[in-house]
């Protein structure tokens, strides 16, 4: 044991004490930032210091980054919290902070700061299109009698109309591809091992993954509420299997905010998650965004994609063909819905929306919830029949430089 | 543990017995798999697919000579398949020869009509062991609350016998890509450590070993050439298992007469596994390849 060290002055504190209150501060810090951290993980990180103390301060950041961080998208803020408290803005960590892999910076102060979002629907998921962003928030209204009534057909529409997959997880049934040893052993042992009557095991059906993303921008403003309406019908119907995202000119992810069980509450959530509502288009930046972050498309993944928008882009529109063809490869179907095509003289004629027409399954036309539930009506033949079928049946010329 | 499991508490000779085995870890690294091993925690690894976090549970059961036990991580993966289940055409042959000889049956839920499942393998291997859960992301959402109790003490209840519990905690490394988010109670009982890509003196020194022959300037310039490439807005990066195929496959044609720059475009194909990416890259060719050594002198290192 070292011998101790006669202390110069008897009014100062004990430097362990002095070392133990900063530690504490720290972890105090940490949760104000928002990395709560559970108290098995403090006390890990005390034992290792009380067993080992760190040798240097590099040290002592690894230490504490393995036993409290629990993801990587934490790590910027943790890096912050650390050298506020131990390196006073001193050099960073040895890692660099990682690229873009869940967007960008949470915008400053986001919005929906009375109203805690849940960890899925963090404002600020996304990443912000410097030019055109403007940040403001929009009130949807109000629900009317008219607009419920479509809105319940809608939900009784969507379960009928899901795709599914047959299901990993096997379950009873009167006939199946597999015996269920188990139930079969478990009777026989009341029947003292004879073995009366055999069950099955099949694979039920499982549904898809629906996958919405709305666009929000100005040229779509007095649709943008009639088409989170019909949004929200769709995760009251399947809520497990559905994922919403809005974009304008940021990407915001508003399932968990849209999962509110009545229509005008969840708008209102997502009102205060929404920032650019109303605003300028990137739709190829926000799918880009989109398509750039794995868990995303995760949840693209063999999923029925539907996307609301009017599909004009400003500017170069190659990064929103691209991201469409790719968005087209990773799920099972993906279908567009655009509030122009329900004029009967519309013809996809634009750039953008000629050169994307071909990774299309199906475009429609909805802009409001009557003409939603026309087009759910209509999207079992989309999944039934073969892909890409948008620009066979909108028939305008083939664009120059695509093959199919 | 055997006698090197002590050695393996002091954080430089850890560092030095992965370097032995062939894994050259950074310090994040390093000190991840120290703390796990000290405290007895499960660690939870995650990065982009390449980075070797498979890679750190096979080096470690060599390093600690315990066996590897691996459970791949599915969709529809059940306790069934994870943890143990009872051999039931057994138990019900047991029954029938019981019957044949007027025998009583006895008790069926014994330990030999028990079907030993990755888990429990862990559980009951008397020196321990190294499990490796691969790819936990991959497996329902639901899944992950069967591994809650196993993760936290080491122990899996079994309701006809009790409550297993692992004389020596086996070491456990549980890997994830990152396409879902797992559950706050799983990662709270495990340690976490993100793999970045390797910085270029690493990953130099993972590719002069991995790719024997390769001369030293001929690896920088191919860890030059890759870190330009991960820059390219790609659909996905290459990671050091790439690197290590494209620098292999790139010196089999150079010892076949190519010149060294037309070999590294000709393998291609074993960097960058997608069409999109490899348009793009193509595009971009001369910034990537700019360095590469013309000459096949510079290529071959004294093998």
């Amino acid at each position: 044991m070292p011998p101790r060290m006669p202390r110069t002055c008897s009014a100062m504190p004990d430097p362990v004490v002095l070392a133990a209150d900063h530690l504490w501060g720290f972890l105090t810090a940490l949760r104000g930032a928002g990395l709560p951290t559970a108290p098995t993980k403090r006390a890990d990180l005390l034992r290792t210091i009380a067993e080992t103390s760190p040798p240097d301060l590099t040290a002592l950041y690894w230490y504490a980054r393995i036993t409290l961080l629990q993801d990587v998208s934490d790590l910027p803020a943790f890096d912050r919290v650390f050298d506020a408290w131990f390196r006073q803005g001193g050099p960073g960590p040895a890692d660099p902070p990682l690229e873009a892999d869940d967007g960008g910076a949470r915008s400053p102060g986001g919005p929906g700061e009375d109203d805690p979002p849940p960890r899925d629907a963090r404002p600020g998921d996304g990443a912000e299109a410097a030019a055109l962003s403007v940040h403001h928030t929009r009130d949807f209204g109000r629900t009317g009698e008219h607009r419920t009534a479509l809105m319940r057909a809608l939900e009784a529409a969507w379960p009928a109309v899901l795709p599914a997959v047959p299901s990993r997880r096997r379950r009873p049934a009167r006939s199946g591809d597999r015996l269920d040893v188990r139930h079969a052993w478990r009777r026989a042992l009341r029947h003292d091992g004879e073995i009366i009557q055999l069950r099955r095991l099949a694979r039920p059906p499982r549904p898809r993954r629906l996958l919405i993303l709305i666009d929000v921008s100005g040229s779509l403003r007095q649709h943008t509420p009639d088409l989170l309406r019909a949004a929200h019908t769709a995760l009251r119907a399947a809520p497990a299997r559905t994922e919403v995202f809005t974009f304008g000119t940021r990407l915001t992810r508003i399932t968990a905010a849209l999962a509110r069980p009545h229509a005008d509450q969840a708008l209102r959530a997502v009102s205060s998650l929404v920032t650019d509502a109303d605003g300028g288009t990137a739709i190829g930046a926000a799918l880009e965004c989109f398509l750039g972050n794995p868990r995303f498309v995760a949840l693209a993944r063999g999923a029925l994609v539907i996307v609301l928008s009017d599909g004009l882009e400003r500017g170069d529109h190659a990064p929103m063909v691209r991201a469409t063809a790719r968005l087209s490869r990773l799920g099972h179907r993906l279908v567009w819905w655009s509030p122009l095509a329900c004029s009967p003289t519309y013809r996809p004629v634009t750039r953008a929306m000629a050169a994307q027409l071909a990774s299309l399954d199906h475009l429609g036309g909805v802009r409001d919830l009557r003409t939603a539930l026309e087009e759910v009506r209509r999207l079992p033949a989309v999944l039934s029949g073969p892909r890409h079928l948008a620009a066979r049946r909108w028939s305008v010329p083939r664009p120059r430089g695509t093959t199919r | 543990m055997t006698t090197d499991g002590a050695g393996l508490l002091r954080e430089r000779e850890l560092a030095a017995a992965l370097e032995a085995q062939g894994y050259f870890a950074d310090e994040g690294l390093c000190t991840a798999i120290h703390l796990a091993l000290r405290l007895g925690r499960p660690l939870l690894l995650e990065g982009e697919p390449g980075v070797g976090k498979t890679e750190v549970a096979s080096v470690l059961s060599r390093v600690t000579g315990l066996d590897l036990i691996r459970l791949q991580c599915f969709e529809g993966l059940d306790s069934g398949q994870a943890l143990y289940e009872w051999d039931y055409p057994k138990q019900l042959l047991q029954v029938r020869v019981a019957e044949s000889r007027g025998q009583d049956v006895g008790d069926l839920y014994r330990e030999e009509f028990l079907l030993r499942r990755p888990l429990l393998r862990a559980v009951r291997a008397e020196q321990g062991a190294v499990l490796l859960i691969d790819e936990i992301d991959r497996a329902d959402s639901e899944f992950e609350a069967f591994l809650l109790e196993f993760l936290g003490d080491f122990q899996i209840t079994i309701p006809e016998l009790g409550t297993v519990r692992a004389r020596t905690p086996p070491i456990v490394v549980l890997t994830s890509n990152r396409t879902r988010e797992l559950h706050d109670a799983l990662k709270r009982r495990c340690l976490y450590h993100w793999i970045a890509f390797p910085e270029p003196d690493r990953e130099r020194a993972i590719l002069r070993m991995a790719v024997p022959g390769l001369a030293e300037q001929a690896a920088a310039g191919l860890v030059g050439a890759v870190r330009r490439v991960r820059r390219l807005p790609l659909l996905k990066r290459p990671g050091i298992a790439e690197s290590v195929e494209w620098g292999r496959g790139a010196m089999a044609l150079a010892e076949g007469g190519s010149p060294w720059p037309v070999a590294l475009r000709r393998a291609l194909g074993l960097l960058i596994k997608d069409e999109e990416d490899t348009r793009l890259l193509l595009a971009h060719a001369d910034e990537v390849f700019g360095d590469a050594p013309a000459h096949a002198e510079d290529v071959f290192g004294d093998a």
